[in-house]
């Protein structure tokens, strides 16, 4: 019965002059679903690991030790002044080719191409996280710090409990726009051939030449999930709004 | 018909291309290229005088809509490309660089050299025209083609029947290739039937994955181009490298960083390689391949071979030039 009808809308799309005949072709489809799971995969895991990384680094940014704001800006100014794909290449290519020779008589290199590309893509993207929010962290006033301060918050205490509830709030349209950039950077993972769906529908096109079909497929998956980033961020927004500040 | 309208469509297209992922729009065809091309408007004049006057008042974006389908259609012209080669002195050729004798970057003039690009050249010099070399990849070489990025292909891409369909060729073959595979010295691969269910590194766009899922149940992971795809291998990230067999020879043969490996025969799927041209460029392809029917003749093929240090040489090459020596 489904057989019956997705052959039944191959045809009539190929009316159209759209060549969507791969869905018939069983190991295809196959490869180009699990493509979808596969950027879903991608995509939560680089948005957990990236915030995590974020808030660690905003941290650092403004910290009072030298040593510690110092080496945060120096690692942000690394990760976002160069190309995520040199990034890519270097650690995949390089580092983990390095690390393979290495642990040659040690039971082998445990670490998987999905790994370097959640990792590379993560540190990225937590560089521009660390950026938005020590906005927010800066632009809490400093009588609000005092005030917390006079209630006995330590320095730490100050941070987690008064800051960055509040830098969230600031930074938050600028984390969904890092968030919603994150998910269209995950097709680099193709580059490095993890299974995602940008590489599955490369190694489809290549060799069925139906380029146009799969590119609209792509635009309607990605355009689907950062709208559905896109509503998240909103509903955050609305959920977190404090009355009395901003709008 | 009213350009102002059209460009103003044109830029939308623009807005909604440059929010894509900066890797797809290699694969998609550039707006502004579309923009610049003297096509729409000749196209639209067309159109315009063939169109009820309600219509062109009515629907000039539809109108600029079809003039922009018309570029891709190429309907009008019996062999748009060889009118183009002809008008403009020159050829533009996409040719495979994969690095060895059969195509390369010099390091010192940063000058593509090799098979591909020799052979470019005298077809170039026997049309008596200009030649321009576009570098191409595996994964973009039918694209560049179809959109008039190069007039045809000498890219190592043999004849298939799925590439019948859609291309136009020279029947003569210029080369005969197929796959072998690289694997470590010490690797327990002896032959293609121990590749099931493990890990192969290839290019994205070869026609070797094919035969390695369905023939030999191996699991293929494609990479951009074949450099990327021999760092995989050295990384161990897969136990065995497929590519053509004019790549992986030279490699095990004389290159040192490539002492601790060997190769696995024989060659897969061997296929003829051939010139591509786009579907129906019949003129142009008639004269591409008297050209390669001369190379035979003349051994002119055998004799480039040599000049490369191609090893080992081609035993199709032999057999094509006592062929066409006799007719």
């Amino acid at each position: 019965m489904q057989d019956q009808l997705l052959s039944h809308g191959v045809r009539v799309l190929k009316g159209f002059g759209l060549n969507y005949e791969f869905l018939l072709a069983a190991s295809e489809r196959v490869a180009f679903l699990h493509g979808l799971v596969v950027t879903i995969e991608l995509s939560l895991a680089t948005m957990f690991c990236s915030l995590l990384i974020g808030a660690a680094l905003a941290a650092m940014l403004v910290s009072p030790q030298r040593w510690l704001s110092w080496s945060a800006r120096a690692f942000v100014e690394l990760t976002r002044n160069t190309p995520t794909l040199v990034q890519l290449y270097c650690a995949f290519l390089v580092f983990n080719m390095l690390l393979t020779q290495v642990l040659q008589n040690a039971g082998g290199n445990p670490l998987t191409p999905f790994f370097w590309v959640v990792s590379v893509i993560s540190l990225h993207k937590g560089a521009f996280h660390a950026e938005s929010l020590r906005a927010g962290l800066q632009a809490i006033p400093a009588v609000t710090l005092e005030a917390a301060a006079s209630l006995g918050f330590t320095r730490t205490k100050q941070l987690w409990l008064v800051q960055f509830p509040l830098a969230l709030r600031f930074a938050l349209p600028s984390l969904i726009n890092n968030l919603v950039d994150l998910v269209k950077m995950t097709t680099i993972a193709s580059a490095i051939a993890v299974g995602d769906i940008t590489y599955e529908s490369i190694m489809i096109w290549t060799q069925r030449d139906n380029v146009l079909e799969l590119m609209l497929l792509l635009l309607l998956f990605f355009g689907a999930l950062t709208y559905l980033v896109n509503l998240g961020g909103r509903w955050l927004e609305r959920r977190l709004r404090m009355p009395g500040y901003g709008q | 018909m009213d350009m102002r309208q059209c460009r103003q469509h044109l830029s939308h297209m623009d807005m909604v291309f440059y929010s894509f992922p900066a890797s797809w729009r290699l694969f998609t065809v550039d707006p502004s290229a579309l923009k610049q091309s003297l096509f729409i408007e000749e196209n639209m004049n067309a159109i315009e005088s063939v169109a009820p006057s309600s219509l062109k008042s009515n629907n000039k974006f539809l109108l600029a809509c079809a003039a922009a389908a018309m570029l891709f259609s190429n309907g009008a012209h019996a062999d748009a490309t060889w009118d183009k080669i002809k008008q403009r002195h020159k050829i533009v050729v996409g040719v495979l660089l994969p690095g060895g004798p059969f195509g390369s970057l010099d390091p010192a003039t940063q000058k593509p050299n090799g098979w591909n690009v020799e052979l470019a050249e005298d077809i170039a010099r026997q049309l008596g025209v200009a030649l321009e070399l576009v570098q191409v990849q595996p994964s973009n070489r039918v694209q560049l083609l179809q959109q008039g990025k190069a007039d045809i292909l000498i890219a190592g891409m043999e004849w298939t029947p799925e590439r019948n369909e859609i291309l136009s060729f020279a029947p003569t073959p210029f080369y005969r290739v197929g796959g072998i595979a690289i694997v470590p010295q010490s690797s327990s691969i002896k032959h293609w039937e121990d590749l099931r269910g493990k890990e192969v590194c290839l290019s994205q766009g070869s026609n070797y994955a094919k035969p390695l899922t369905t023939e030999y149940g191996a699991s293929v992971k494609g990479f951009k181009s074949s450099a990327e795809s021999l760092l995989a291998l050295r990384g161990n990230n897969c136990v065995a490298a497929v590519h053509d067999a004019i790549l992986l020879n030279p490699l095990v043969n004389g290159n040192p960083e490539w002492q601790g490996y060997r190769t696995i025969s024989p060659e897969l799927i061997p296929g003829n390689s051939v010139v591509w041209a786009r579907k129906g460029e019949q003129d142009t392809v008639a004269a591409i391949d008297k050209i390669v029917q001369g190379w035979h003749k003349s051994g002119w093929l055998i004799a480039t071979e040599k000049k490369l240090n191609i090893s080992p040489a081609s035993p199709a090459l032999v057999e094509l030039h006592d062929k066409f020596k006799k007719s």
